[in-house]
């Protein structure tokens, strides 16, 4: 037990860099320390409940302790430090100051990092969802139309590789009565209609049933849409959706926005030149998660150039209906699966067919096997 | 404590115990999803700051984890802005992450204006980084601290790198000189200013190794011309001497940025450290790092492979039997990061503090406290850019 006999022990006071020896005694009742600088100051008594060990110290054969108190420092401590060396004491104070070790946090600490966390994720979430989008569309209505191009064909060899070709152009489809056929439903489709892109298809030999648009006009047809339509006049409904995407310009937002939403991601994640982000656009390409104004926008311009073409969008309800069956099944049917609603899409593209008079075949079925058969040879 | 006044400074921290701390934080870290790196990063700083010493006075780290998390939630949502237009603009501009692939460029041009676009906010982050850390430093009760100044210190710093870029490097003591120079000048201790003397010509002594490496290089090329194997010998000796040149470079100029500094007019140091000593620690510290690393992951492997060989050829492995394997990664990691720190980081800290003298520590009998410096954004720019080295 510590004794009546004071013991040696360092002062500073937190007002000086001086170093003050001082005489350290325990109160009669041992509820504090009593800290006399001789000094002829009356001695400052250090209750024990408030006292307070620094933490993660590196040297053993002395305690350093200091006052719990309301101050400006980023701990409620006092600044002023004691450090004693002697054993016995060390091992007292040890064993009777009840909070040595507690870390003392100010009133209202928690709803400080709630609001913080709060405005971080708010503020984040505003950029991405509001400002991102706004810029987007500010940006794209005044992008120039060559780099629109630029940037589509970037955006395709970006597709090509997530879809497993080792260099750009090896997945391409081209055999001649295939891309025939294809060039005869685009004619059919666009002749007559003043379109602001050069559009122009390409059919990618990939198994998934997806078609996508980049920006300037590309549009990417992979083979699994080929092979899951049972008509020609399914992909001519899908291909003229996905023209009304190009004239909207909406690929283009979608990677400006994706681009904002990239450079945010890096600087999240902290890779902050963005070398990984890019699998992230990609990826989002492949989703194409268009707003559903904009894909009601392009289902409407498609079943318009349909009519214009007198081509039946009949078929265009076929093909939802048989990506409804798709949902339903075992295989998650990647194209169209994230866009809104497939039934309603198919009830309104019925209600059109049912308006429709003097449609004709889109392509004979010499010319439909042709199309199915792009990718071979 | 002793009362002598002798302004030795001493190193005591221990291998086991700073690696215990280590590992400890560091698993802590990974268990959190990084969110426990603020109080790792705190922890790791008292235990080295209180291992620091003058005249058996220890340093104390005062920061906390709480704060340097709000700092990052700060920055990162600062960032997040800055960030997302610059791309967003770039790619307008054609260029940006999205840039045409087959143009070489285009691409190198995006890669460097995104880095422009972050650099201020680097340098930027380097002086706040210091300010916090001395902020949050106290010697005998006594804080630390640095005026605000971290965009002039960017802007400076910026100009410099482009003087030193353009001369080939020649200005770089100019460079390493006036930085610290602004930084010194901007420091305190208590109410006593820091203050660097010296000249920048002076820090061309230090920079004699990497003048022959670069030498070497330059006679190996023309040798090569004549006597091809003896060039190339000269060029690869020239080459490595470069390297090593550099070290002593940083080395040297410490040292003597170091002895030309005072505190309060009064205060003034003496450093001696030994490049040879802490490239010895670096290189030799490095090679244990890696041979445990090696033979951890070896042995990970080869339990590994071991565990699948009896499973003959069903489905690939189940995420259940992955799951130990990675856990073993991580253990291995966050071991190995632990041990970087033993084997190299706290040796070399070890032996700057050991080679520290102060002259006239009497004179600090009469420093004052100085206010409370509320820290601002907290290491949160240096966290968020990844700046500001091991701790």
């Amino acid at each position: 037990m510590i004794g009546a006999a004071p013991i040696a022990a360092t002062f500073f006071d937190g007002q000086t860099a001086q170093r003050h020896p001082v005489l350290v005694s325990v109160t009669s009742d041992g509820s504090g320390l009593i800290l006399d600088l001789q000094t002829g100051v009356a001695p400052w008594l250090w209750p024990l409940t408030r006292l307070r060990a620094l933490g993660d110290q590196a040297v053993v054969n002395a305690l350093t302790l200091t006052l719990q108190s309301d101050s400006d420092d980023e701990s409620p401590r006092d600044p002023a430090r004691l450090v004693i060396t002697d054993p016995d004491l060390m091992a007292w104070v040890r064993l009777s100051a009840p909070q040595l070790a507690k870390r003392d946090v100010r009133r209202g600490t928690a709803t400080k990092i709630i609001t913080r966390l709060a405005l971080a994720v708010a503020s984040i979430g505003v950029i991405v969802f509001v400002i991102l989008p706004r810029m987007s569309d500010f940006l794209a209505d005044r992008m120039p139309l060559e780099t629109e191009v630029k940037f589509g064909r970037a955006v395709v060899s970006q597709m090509k590789y997530l879809l497993g070709a080792g260099k750009s152009g090896t997945l391409a489809c081209n055999n001649p009565a295939g891309e025939a056929a294809l060039n005869r439903m685009a004619s059919r489709l666009m002749d007559g209609q003043e379109l602001k892109y050069a559009i122009s298809f390409s059919v990618l030999d990939h198994e998934m049933v997806n078609a996508f648009a980049a920006p300037g006009g590309q549009i990417i047809i992979l083979r699994g849409l080929l092979d899951t339509s049972d008509t020609a006049e399914e992909v001519a409904a899908v291909l003229a959706h996905e023209i009304g995407h190009v004239e909207a310009r909406d690929p283009t937002r979608l990677m400006l926005r994706a681009a904002g939403s990239a450079g945010i991601v890096s600087i999240v994640l902290g890779d902050v030149t963005g070398g990984s982000v890019i699998g992230i656009i990609g990826d989002q390409m492949l989703q194409t998660s268009y707003t559903r104004k904009a894909e009601a926008a392009a289902d409407e311009f498609g079943l318009a150039m349909l009519q214009a073409a007198k081509v039946d969008s009949a078929a265009f309800a076929d093909f939802f209906d048989k990506l409804s069956g798709l949902e339903d099944g075992f295989v998650p049917p990647e194209y169209l699966s994230s866009h809104p609603s497939t039934s309603a899409r198919a009830a309104r593209a019925r209600d059109f067919a049912a308006a429709q008079t003097g449609t004709t075949p889109i392509l004979t079925d010499a010319e439909w096997q042709a199309l199915k058969g792009i990718c071979k040879g | 404590m002793s009362l002598n006044s002798s302004g030795n400074t001493r190193y005591s921290g221990q291998s086991t115990p700073i690696f215990k701390l280590a590992f400890v934080t560091g698993l802590l870290t990974v268990l959190t999803a990084g969110i426990y790196r603020f109080w790792a990063k705190t922890r790791m700083r008292k235990y080295i700051w209180s291992s620091v010493s003058i005249d058996g006075d220890s340093f104390e780290y005062t920061g906390t984890g709480l704060e340097k998390l709000l700092g990052f939630l700060v920055a990162i949502v600062f960032l997040a802005v800055y960030l997302g237009g610059i791309q967003l603009l770039l790619t307008f501009a054609g260029l940006g992450i999205m840039g045409q692939p087959d143009n070489e460029l285009a691409i190198l041009a995006s890669v460097y204006l995104s880095f422009f676009a972050v650099a201020p906010f680097m340098l930027f982050a380097v002086y706040r980084s210091r300010r916090y850390k001395l902020a949050r430093t106290r010697l005998r009760g006594i804080r630390f601290g640095m005026e605000s100044a971290a965009w002039g210190y960017a802007l400076r710093a910026m100009g410099h790198y482009i003087l030193t870029f353009l001369t080939l490097g020649i200005l770089l003591p100019r460079q390493s000189f006036y930085l610290e120079k602004f930084m010194t000048d901007r420091s305190h201790y208590g109410d006593a200013r820091f203050e660097q003397g010296g000249r920048w010509q002076s820090l061309y002594g230090a920079m004699k190794h990497v003048f022959i490496g670069l030498g070497m290089m330059v006679l190996g090329g023309v040798l090569a011309i004549a006597v091809p194997i003896l060039g190339a010998i000269i060029g690869v000796i020239g080459y490595f001497w470069f390297f090593v040149g550099f070290a002593y470079y940083r080395v040297h100029s410490y040292a003597y940025l170091t002895n030309h500094k005072t505190l309060g007019g009064q205060v003034t140091f003496v450093a001696t450290p030994s490049a040879g000593e802490i490239l010895k620690i670096v290189i030799l510290g490095g090679i244990a790092v890696g041979l445990a690393g090696g033979i951890a992951f070896a042995i990970l492997g080869g339990l590994f492979a071991a565990s699948f060989s009896g499973m003959g050829m069903g489905a690939g492995p189940s995420p259940l039997a992955i799951a130990p394997l990675i856990i073993g990664y991580l253990l291995i990691l966050v071991a190995l990061g632990a041990l970087a720190i033993v084997m190299v980081t706290q040796p070399v800290i070890a032996h700057l503090v050991n080679h520290l003298h102060v002259n006239n520590t009497e004179a600090l009998a009469g420093i004052r406290q100085r206010a409370a410096d509320s820290g601002a954004d907290a290491d949160g720019f240096a966290d968020a850019l990844d700046v500001g080295g091991a701790i």
